[in-house]
């Protein structure tokens, strides 16, 4: 099947079999691969994509349910000449150590902050509930994330 | 009823293992532009281990830690390393890596002296310059003294050094001896909610001060701090192999259970200034020791919540509750 979709905003297809997950048809169909592939059972968010403004286990969801939807993975956040706000600050303050929760952890931060630019700690903790990282006790992720929501909404208020 | 409790736990933890050698081995090249390349068996896994050693490299060369390429973890190139074991890599690679660097300056030196009229041992390494101890203004860059160490002299600034920990065996008659060479020391204190009708147990804050030397790259001690009292909160409350005939019966993330960023309770670091004269510009580790004592923290905690013991981890729900119920009917 033909599954045609907008991803990071470039109209990407790809003729893939029906039971191929959207974190396939993402890696191996359109090589985009900074969404990982952890536990594959939606226990572990490092494959965490934002569809249509919301963060899903790009595992757990089937390609062809993503057809003719907009989705946004790590590959999409920075520009050639600017991180994003959340990559600096994570960058900044150390907040990854092996990294491999660094891209779906990024991502739910951002599906956040584009809701709610000035979060309190509870809503970070929460917001980032489903991507589980063994390295680094998630306190500096969590300021990470915090910081970035402050940087962006200065910005916000500044354009 | 939520009952409020704290704990506190010590603990110390050696550095490196013992009993066989416990080797690690590095180059640093100095390159003509000023620049220098670092090589070493280790592996770098999240901890950073590359970033501290590369600092070590920066420091006894007196150039930018950004000067410093590191080459890791290729047994083709690099120097044999014992490995990101034992909480040993800042502490062993590390010294290799000042013997490597000295070795490597000290030919810097010989060939900055005739240049500037003094003798080896009247200058310095700082700034990514050659200079005159003292006479900071009579100096050369560390890239021309490269270059005229490797084109005019023809020695070229390479150092390699190793160090193996020196320790004393056991003695079989009395135990004495001196199985490690440094030892690193913590103390962290938990507070506690404890539900009394439910046996749950909720960390709310831990603080954690710990002594490993003199940190050559703060961000990352306090990185590996946070770390390890994650998986000791994990260990405390949640985390267990469980094993049915034989075979695990939780080899999911669904059901082996570790905390979420929901679970980490307030942390509060500190690090104790301490200066370790056999380390590298006075450090020590932190990798394992950070996880060492949260569980014992969080144990007696409970006690201090709800007066019981839990002697097995992880001090589940189920677990505290019905130790509770047993103390109660006692």
């Amino acid at each position: 099947m033909i599954v045609k979709l907008k991803v990071n905003g470039e109209i990407r297809s790809a003729d893939v079999s029906p039971e191929t997950t959207l974190l396939k048809l993402l890696r191996e169909h359109l090589n985009l691969t900074g969404a990982k592939l952890g536990c594959d059972v939606g226990d572990c968010g490092t494959c965490t994509v934002i569809v249509d403004g919301k963060s899903v286990n790009s595992c757990l969801m089937l390609a062809g349910r993503a057809s003719g939807r907009e989705v946004t993975t790590i590959e999409g956040l920075a520009s050639s000449e600017q991180l994003h706000p959340l990559q600096e600050t994570f960058e900044e303050l150390g907040a990854l150590q092996c990294g491999f929760c660094g891209p779906g952890m990024i991502i739910s931060a951002k599906a956040l902050l584009d809701k709610n630019p000035e979060p309190t700690v509870f809503e970070v903790r929460d917001a980032l509930s489903g991507n589980l990282c063994r390295c680094t006790g998630y306190t500096k992720i969590i300021e990470a994330v915090l910081d970035a929501g402050r940087i962006m909404s200065t910005a916000e208020a500044k354009s | 009823m939520k009952k409020r409790g704290r704990g506190m736990a010590c603990m110390w933890y050696p550095i490196g293992f013992t009993v066989a050698a416990n080797p690690s081995a590095a180059t640093v090249k100095v390159n003509t532009d000023g620049t220098a390349t670092l090589l070493t068996g280790t592996v770098e896994t999240g901890q950073g281990a590359l970033t501290v050693l590369g600092q070590i490299a920066a420091e006894a060369l007196g150039i930018a830690t950004d000067d410093v390429h590191v080459v890791s973890a290729d047994t083709d190139t690099t120097p044999m390393d014992t490995g990101a074991i034992a909480s040993r890599t800042t502490y062993v690679t590390g010294n290799a890596v000042i013997k490597a660097a000295e070795q490597a300056r000290e030919i810097l030196f010989e060939a900055a002296a005739p240049m500037l009229n003094v003798k080896p041992e009247q200058l310095e390494a700082r700034d990514r310059k050659i200079q005159v101890l003292g006479f900071p203004q009579q100096y050369k860059t560390i890239g021309e003294v490269a270059h005229h160490s490797e084109i005019v002299i023809g020695r070229p600034a390479i150092g390699s050094g190793s160090y193996n920990p020196p320790t004393v065996e056991m003695d079989p008659e009395t135990g004495q001896g001196k199985p490690f060479s440094t030892y690193v020391y913590a103390t962290q204190i938990a507070d506690v909610e404890v539900d009394d009708e439910t046996g749950e147990v909720e960390v709310l804050r831990i603080v954690a001060a710990h002594d490993c030397g003199t940190p050559i790259n703060p961000m990352l001690v306090e990185g590996q701090i946070q770390g390890g009292i994650s998986m000791g909160v994990g260990f405390a409350l949640q985390e267990e192999i469980l094993f049915k005939d034989g075979k695990q019966v939780n080899p999911n993330l669904t059901n082996y259970i570790m905390p979420t960023s929901l679970d980490m309770p307030e942390l509060e670091v500190e690090m104790v200034d301490n200066y370790d004269p056999t380390g590298p510009f006075g450090a020590k580790g932190a990798g394992e020791p950070t996880a060492v004592p949260t569980a014992a923290a969080i144990m007696n905690a409970i006690y201090d919540a709800v007066g019981v013991r839990i002697t097995s981890l992880p001090a589940t729900s189920e677990k505290v509750l019905s130790a509770i119920l047993e103390q109660k009917a006692a």
